[in-house]
């Protein structure tokens, strides 16, 4: 089922200001999946979220999901959440402390009257997909934060819902667990075969869930695509730098030159991944750290090779994290963990074209 | 719920409890300034000139200043002293505390009076008898009806409410101030009043201030030791006013319940400020740490023994008193021969008692049915305050707060104002309508703690789930509410079976209730019978509890 968001605006009054929790969306979420919102705290994925699952009314615009307009404002529908008939996984998971396992998981079903035999069997059927069986009698407070989340999924799967939401729900467990808990949460969805929308402020868990990610900033969505290409390729340096760690650099373009973007900056002259600029404008050229490549010996003659000098050399386990100075730049670096290398000592590395991406200022 | 369901519930509700609230204070002002009960409307600045330059106001204003002052002193420092003790210190058998703070409320104020009485009244006091008797003395030694009896009695009175006010703020002090007193170079009890006190000072204040509200409004015990030793106060002035003589003059009483009103709500409003300050005050980082524990040494069982003898005071004694009393003929120091009189006389008297009989059926039903109308009534307003945070539900917040302040006797004059204008007069709903208005701060505190803990996703989830918001409210906002519903239900319940100050003004014959019954005995010294019955209210209110835990209990365990 797709969510259609459009011209959505949300706003709130506080002291007299007004703040625009979410200007002017326009989105379109795609059925079957994983599509994720993305941002820093205050960005308005949340509220987004709210607006979709009925629990914020938007100030303007328009939701659908499918077929049925859930909220529009000229035409004066409000469908409230009870309704909508979603999913939803919250961010505290909002298990009901006075119910058990089989209550919260039942209870979906239970509003709506389904026969008692139906209950119980999807119910047990829900709880073996998130590996919860036998647990149907225990008192819902006396789980870990683990069974707990995945109580919550089990009742906002057990109805079946035309989608599902997830608010930060990895955010509470702890570091390990969470990672656990992700690659859970991504074989569930992948089985289910459902339009999932999730928020987020971790990008690594963005990356690793999603089969599309929305970068939000300000109540504005700025950019939309595949992990893959928000990474490598992503269009504005917001983006860029909050997608994964990135080295900005200021570059002027020269010109294209061989299917690449030629541009000067403090590292030199840099071919990059082509793009449509216009000769002479300013551009930030973003480089992540761990495709800064070090070059051992004597340096062979390679396209984007820059010399530098290492100033600071950190280990932090898998690799070093090394700060290069190049002229007037600092970059960091991700290096090998045996790398034979010491604080001042001068490197040559290089930079895949591929990986040197342009982004607008 | 949406936004204009829940803007019109917020706006019925603010009619609701602003017509409980204000309406008797209304009444009270345009009485002040009226003719008389029965001349409502003719308009007089009489009654003011009446009361305010009656030659024994001075002297009765006097007497409330020492009596508010004195109580609230001596029940401030009393809980300071156990807070400390109990919060700070290794003094054995801390459960004790925990009951100081619970049982008073089992035990009205007005039968915790009249039981000092029958114990140290100079006529036939139980220990003053005793000590004569011992030492041959002519004159009884103690006489309780004065004002330092007064004080002793309302500031035992108030020890509990204090007590609840001060030892939380004492449980969540930051020991690192102390300790960094301490390393400062400071001895332990410098660090106590230079560093403990003040900083609690907040918590201290309001409790102080809490006191003076109370001994204020205080009825009990300027009825049973201060009129039979003659020490007036605002309250038993007042109640002269209305209730003995032949013109009683409703006027002349709601004038200077105005002045009582003006002082209560004055000191409610310092009081909340002092509250949000002390919750500023909170220094505790939520470290999860114990505050280190100060070992007493020597002073550890004289010190226990201290507050061994306050619980003894405070919870074996009255009852034990008035269980005596209900069995013996007449007022005598225990003995062999005072057991072997004992009958079941004052029993039968009050049990064949057609008023008693009444007055005890009256205060069950307004028990029950107003404290579950006074439950229901806060579960909504609670709701409101807590979760739907418009302007409208702060309106609602401070109308709420306002009956808080209200000294009962006065806002009985108030009521009666209005009542008689109204078929409600001297009917049975006349009270229930008075103790709810009165009391509801009481239903609304609990309810409201019990929503806070209620985070708002447990109901957003059950929307999402498909459950309409009255779904929502019955299967999981009234079930995770039971806890707070039950000591709502209880605290109303327990207050209604004893309710005295307003019930003074507004009982007339046919419905009569406990309290008043008791304090008619009390008048006509009827201690027996007095005994008897008050051990009945006792059996009820503890009866009420234990039920309504057994209740609650149940409910959670599901």
């Amino acid at each position: 089922m797709d969510i259609r968001i459009r011209g959505v605006s949300k706003y709130y009054y506080s002291e007299g200001k007004t703040i625009k929790a979410l200007d002017d969306v326009n989105l379109t979420i795609p059925a079957n999946q994983i599509f994720t919102l993305l941002g820093p705290s205050g960005c308005g994925k949340t509220t987004l979220l709210r607006c979709i699952v009925g629990l914020e009314m938007p100030d303007t615009g328009e939701i659908s999901i499918g077929d049925d307009v859930v909220w529009s404002k000229d035409k004066n529908i409000s469908v409230p959440p009870e309704k909508r008939g979603l999913g939803m996984v919250f961010q505290t998971y909002a298990i009901w402390p006075h119910m058990t396992v089989f209550d919260n998981v039942a209870y979906p079903l239970q509003v709506r009257g389904a026969a008692k035999d139906r209950i119980r069997e999807s119910v047990a059927k829900t709880l073996r997909f998130v590996q919860l069986e036998g647990f149907e009698g225990r008192p819902a407070t006396k789980l870990s934060g683990g069974q707990q989340q995945r109580v919550a999924l089990a009742r906002a799967l057990v109805a079946e819902p035309r989608v599902i939401l997830f608010d930060e729900p990895l955010s509470n467990l702890d570091a390990k667990l969470r990672e656990e808990t992700r690659k859970e949460l991504r074989a569930f969805l992948g089985k289910l075969q459902i339009t999932a929308v999730y928020v987020t402020h971790d990008r690594v868990e963005a990356l690793a869930l999603s089969d599309s990610i929305a970068v939000m900033r300000s109540g504005k969505i700025i950019e939309i695509g595949t992990p893959k290409k928000i990474y490598f390729d992503a269009d504005h340096r917001f983006v860029a730098d909050f997608i994964g760690r990135a080295n900005l650099v200021k570059a002027r373009v020269r010109g294209v030159e061989g299917g690449y973007t030629m541009v000067d900056c403090g590292l030199g002259v840099i071919a990059c991944q082509q793009r449509d600029v216009a000769v002479g404008s300013e551009a930030t050229l973003c480089i992540r750290p761990e495709f800064i490549r070090i070059v051992g010996g004597e340096a062979p003659a390679a396209k984007n090779l820059v010399n530098g000098r290492i100033e600071s050399l950190v280990f932090v386990g898998e690799a070093y994290e090394a700060e290069i100075r190049v002229g007037e730049e600092q970059l960091l670096a991700k290096i090998d963990p045996d790398a034979k290398l010491d604080e001042g000592d001068a490197v040559s590395f290089t930079l895949d074209p591929a990986h040197c991406l342009l982004v607008a200022v | 719920m949406d936004h204009t369901r829940s803007s019109k519930l917020t706006w019925l509700l603010i009619a609701i409890v602003g017509a409980l609230t204000v309406c008797p204070v209304l009444m009270l002002v345009l009485g002040s300034f009226s003719e008389g009960l029965t001349a409502f409307g003719d308009f007089t600045t009489d009654k003011y000139v009446e009361v305010y330059t009656d030659p024994a106001f001075f002297e009765v204003m006097l007497n409330t200043t020492i009596f508010v002052l004195g109580s609230s002193t001596l029940s401030t420092v009393l809980a300071v002293f156990l807070a400390y003790l109990n919060t700070r210190t290794d003094i054995p058998f801390k459960f004790l505390f925990k009951i100081i703070s619970i049982i008073p409320m089992m035990i009205p104020h007005l039968l915790f009076s009249v039981s000092w009485a029958l114990l140290l009244n100079p006529s036939n006091g139980l220990i003053n008898l005793g000590l004569m008797e011992a030492f041959s003395l002519d004159n009884a030694p103690f006489n309780i009806y004065s004002m330092w009896g007064m004080i002793l009695i309302e500031g035992l009175l108030d020890l509990p409410i204090a007590y609840l006010i001060i030892a939380p703020a004492m449980a969540s002090f930051d020991v690192a101030l102390e300790e960094s007193s301490r390393v400062s170079g400071a001895s332990s009890w410098r660090t106590l009043f230079r560093i403990t006190l003040p900083v609690l000072r907040p918590a201290i204040l309001a409790a102080f201030i809490l006191g003076v509200v109370r001994s204020l409004a205080s009825f009990a015990v300027p009825s049973v030791i201060g009129m039979p030793g003659r020490v007036q106060v605002l309250a038993t002035h007042l109640y002269e006013m209305i209730a003995t003589g032949f013109a009683t003059d409703y006027g002349k009483a709601a004038a200077l319940g105005m002045s009582v009103l003006v002082a209560s709500v004055t000191l409610i409003v310092v009081y909340r400020a002092l509250t949000a300050e002390s919750e500023k005050y909170v220094t505790i980082a939520g470290r999860g740490f114990r505050p280190t524990v100060i070992e007493l040494g020597k002073a550890r069982m004289p010190l226990f023994f201290v507050v061994g003898v306050l619980s003894f005071v405070l919870i074996v004694l009255p009852v034990a008193v008035l269980l005596y009393t209900s069995f013996v003929p007449y007022s005598m120091v225990p003995s062999a021969r005072a057991f072997s009189m004992m009958s079941l006389k004052h029993w039968h008297d009050v049990l064949s008692d057609p008023i008693s009989l009444l007055s005890l059926k009256n205060s069950l039903f307004l028990a029950v049915v107003g404290a579950t109308l006074g439950v229901i009534l806060s579960i909504f307003v609670a709701y409101v305050i807590v979760k739907v945070k418009t302007r409208a539900s702060g309106v609602l917040d401070s109308l709420s707060y306002l009956s808080f302040s209200f000294p009962g006797i006065v806002i009985g004059v108030g009521f009666m104002w209005f009542f008689v204008q109204t078929p409600l007069y001297a009917t049975i709903w006349a009270l229930l309508l008075g103790y709810i208005a009165t009391y509801l701060p009481y239903g609304i505190r609990p309810m409201s703690s019990a929503f806070i803990q209620i985070h708002s996703h447990l109901e957003e989830s059950s929307l999402v789930c498909g459950a309409s918001p009255l779904t929502t409210m019955r299967r999981i906002i009234v079930p995770l509410l039971v806890p707070g519903i039950v000591s709502g239900w209880i605290l109303m319940a327990s207050m209604f079976v004893r309710e005295l100050t307003l019930s003074v003004v507004l009982s007339r014959p046919g419905t009569e209730v406990l309290a008043v019954q008791i304090l008619r005995f009390s008048e006509d010294g009827l201690w027996g019978r007095l005994s008897a019955l008050g051990i009945v209210m006792i059996g009820i209110s503890t009866a009420l509890v234990v039920t309504a835990t057994l209740i609650g209990n149940r409910f959670r365990t599901v």
